[in-house]
């Protein structure tokens, strides 16, 4: 049985809308002859970052470690840390490239990069000539769920993603391929309401195995399931608060209708497939002091959310063991996750060109895991000072403290601590930025 | 089951928000009201728009006047403004560009898109000075088309008046005629009051200012710049830069003109050690005023100097 029925017609709708339109819209629009803004903007943004731990606390926070606790200890190296070595990391860059078409389309393509890997993080195109209110966006980008989610990391007040971002979504955060459709509302307080259908293929949130070969003639739980696999929803709301205030405050959610996963032991395969939701609310709010350079401004942000995975387990041998021979089941269960995470941060601009700022946050206030017999484990908690130095517009220096304090499985608490220095430089036609 | 629950309550809010679009769809056109709703980034802008729209034309004017122009956030507000906008008026040429792009993204409102008559950029209708960061190191705060601050000039404004007349005619047809006879109107009231705030300055002034925003003084009023306290635009005034401001200034005269929001410890500086009278200014009027409003900023601007 087909369990998001509705999916497929709206998708449909959607694609429609987006190609039916800008025809319409063509026949009314004349291109002023030497407009600027129709050329390529490219922008190049550079990271180095300078990486010290002083002292090794508990790598993942319990509950955290791709969902379940199995006991061995496989460093694959893609355990959640940043990945930056101790001593000087490239870090960050990205280069962007930025065209319009007439006033139809926005094309945007974002090129990470760093030592190793370099990665097409966004590569989308927006409607700007869509009536009433409605924008749609396809490609390849970053969800606009949450605050944090769809901002680039030079736009961040911290050198580092705020941990419910990294573990209940993933490295990148939500970065998916779809569509997204938006509507601002002709209000006096900015509402924007959006749905975004995605392929689904976020390890936090909507992680994707596809179909496994047999063992033995013994087939896998694990199906091929044709995309898109997860549905988003938000909103946005921004009162007008004068000339010194502003804020804006989001709810969003979505659902994964597929969330598989596939773990290698020794002699078994485990595997879970299912489905995921989350929920979330985030807030923001900027005080403009009106004097130069940023003094006394203030910027506060804080974001919540909460995930449930729901998933079906069941193992398969792929080697004999002592339990029985390749093709064997066992293990099989239904369970849930049920995990959250929040974090609230501050930044104030002390002098002219200079911020410091604080950032605490917690990762499994609620923290249930159902595999086996369930556990219930304890929160994790971050504790991050900065402080920002901007000598001219499109450089920053920042100097950023982390006390980590993570609980492991057996509800041990070991406290680390980073340090972290970090030159970002924009260079180019670099831009504007959101709210 | 899990499974079926979490389905009906994602299916109800597909519906919830279809249904909220839908509803929106249909009431937004009863929303346009009569007269033209025209959304000005800075108060110059706005000003005119007034004089010149009358009673035909709602202005909200987004950036602060004792804010810097160049520096503001892409607030909520200012996209549910443009959101509702049939007309965008702003400088150009640069000055809004760390913030205006993402507001006019954030609105999706088509009627203010760049190239449409509903967008209405005042440095495409008028020659501009050439900005010094066109010739210095580039250090990101660049102007390439030319300085942005032209709001300083009454005769530059007077030009765009005749433009924006013609502009909220073709927007706005019905009252073409009145909007076009208004603009010239308060063009030669700009004009005027220009040639009688000079005739008063004593001739040959010396001014030192903060940025390049006051430079287009120099098309109107009898003065000279002879120096700035930044070292480079965007970049605050060093010890080393005022001190050899002070050394090749030394024993001449002339006056200090600063914005209100900049700070004035470079200016002071001067003040000591040159013995220059030093005045902040702002410059741009509040941010509900009229034609009268910026009239009496120009006046401000010609009595900081010497009188004859």
């Amino acid at each position: 049985m087909p369990r998001f029925a509705l999916t497929r017609p709206a998708l449909a709708g959607l694609t429609a809308l987006t190609l039916a339109t800008p025809g319409a819209a063509a026949a009314q629009w004349t291109a002023p002859p030497n407009d600027a803004s129709w050329g390529l903007d490219v922008s190049l943004i550079l990271e180095g970052v300078y990486y010290n731990e002083m002292s090794r606390g508990n790598r993942d926070p319990a509950g955290f470690d791709d969902g379940h606790d199995h006991g061995h200890d496989h460093d694959h190296g893609h355990g959640h840390d940043h990945g930056f070595d101790n001593g000087f990391n490239l870090g960050h860059s990205e280069l962007v490239f930025e065209a319009s078409l007439g006033d139809l389309f926005d094309g945007v393509l974002t090129i990470g990069f760093d030592e190793d890997h370099v990665e097409v993080e966004e590569a989308y195109l927006v409607t700007r000539a869509l009536p009433g209110g409605f924008q749609v966006k396809a490609g390849k980008f970053l969800s606009d769920i949450g605050y944090i989610n769809s901002r680039h990391g030079h736009d961040w007040d911290f050198v580092d993603r705020p941990l419910v971002n990294e573990y209940l979504f993933g490295d990148h955060g939500l970065q998916e391929t779809g569509v997204q459709a938006t509507w601002v509302a002709p209000t006096e307080t900015y509402t924007q309401l959006g749905v975004e259908l995605l392929q689904g293929e976020t390890g936090g949130i909507a992680n994707y195995e596809g179909g496994q070969s047999a063992l033995n003639g013994q087939d896998r739980i694990l199906r091929d399931r044709s995309g898109p696999r997860l549905i988003t929803a938000f909103a946005k709301f921004g009162p007008d608060l004068g000339p010194d205030h502003a804020a804006q405050f989001g709810v969003s959610g979505g659902y994964a209708r597929s969330f598989q996963q596939t773990d290698e032991h020794s002699t078994r395969f485990e595997d879970w497939d299912g489905s995921a939701w989350f929920a979330g609310l985030d807030a923001v709010y900027k005080y403009s002091s009106g004097r130069a350079y940023g003094h006394g401004d203030w910027r506060l942000q804080g974001e919540y959310f909460y995930r449930e995975i729901d998933v079906d387990r069941r193992d398969v041998n792929f080697e004999a063991d002592g339990n029985g021979p390749i093709g064997f089941v066992r293990n099989e269960q239904s369970f849930k996750n049920q995990q959250d995470g929040i974090y609230v941060q501050g930044v104030y601009g002390f002098a002219p060109r200079w911020e410091a700022g604080l950032r605490t946050e917690a990762l499994g206030l609620t923290n249930d895991v159902g595999r086996g017999s369930g556990s219930s484990f304890g929160a994790s908690y971050r504790h991050t000072a900065q402080v920002t130095f901007r000598p001219v517009e499109p450089v920053f220096l920042r100097a950023q403290l982390s006390q980590s304090d993570f609980i492991d499985e057996d509800d041990r608490r070991d406290r680390g601590l980073e340090f972290m220095l970090q030159l970002n430089v924009a260079l180019g036609a670099h831009g504007a930025h959101r709210f | 089951m899990f499974f079926r629950k979490t389905r009906t309550r994602s299916t109800r809010w597909l519906i919830a928000i279809g249904a909220l679009a839908l509803n929106a769809l249909i009431l937004a056109p009863a929303q346009a009201a009569a007269g033209l709703n025209v959304v000005a980034t800075t108060s110059t802008l706005g000003a005119l728009a007034r004089e010149i729209g009358g009673d035909q034309a709602e202005v909200r004017v987004l950036a602060p006047p004792d804010r810097d122009a160049h520096y503001l956030d892409a607030r909520p507000s200012f996209m549910a403004a443009l959101r509702r906008a049939d007309m965008l008026l702003e400088i150009g040429a640069g000055l809004e560009e760390g913030w205006l792009p993402a507001a006019q993204r954030g609105a999706s409102n088509r009627a203010i898109n760049s190239g449409q008559p509903g967008h209405f950029r005042a440095a495409d209708m008028i020659e501009l000075r050439r900005s010094i960061t066109m010739d210095g190191p580039n250090m990101g705060h660049v102007h390439e088309e030319g300085n942005p601050h032209f709001n300083t000039d009454p005769r530059r404004l007077a030009e765009i008046a005749i433009a924006l007349g013609e502009r909220m005619g073709q927007l706005h047809s019905d009252h073409a005629d009145t909007f076009m006879e208004r603009a010239e109107r308060t063009a030669n009231r700009l004009r005027e009051h220009a040639e009688a705030l000079a005739d008063r300055v004593e001739p040959g002034q010396h001014i030192v200012v903060y940025h390049e925003d006051l430079d287009y003084l120099e098309e109107w009023l009898p003065v000279e710049i002879v120096g700035y306290l930044e070292p480079a635009p965007g970049i605050p005034p060093t010890a080393r830069h005022l001190r050899s401001l002070v050394s090749d200034l030394e024993g001449t005269e002339g006056t200090v003109l600063y914005a209100e929001f900049q700070p004035p410890r470079g200016a002071e500086f001067l003040e000591r050690n040159l013995g220059w009278p030093t005045h902040a200014v702002p410059l741009d009027p509040p941010a509900d005023s009229g034609l009268e409003g910026y009239l009496e900023l120009m006046t401000t601007w010609a009595e900081s100097l010497p009188q004859r």
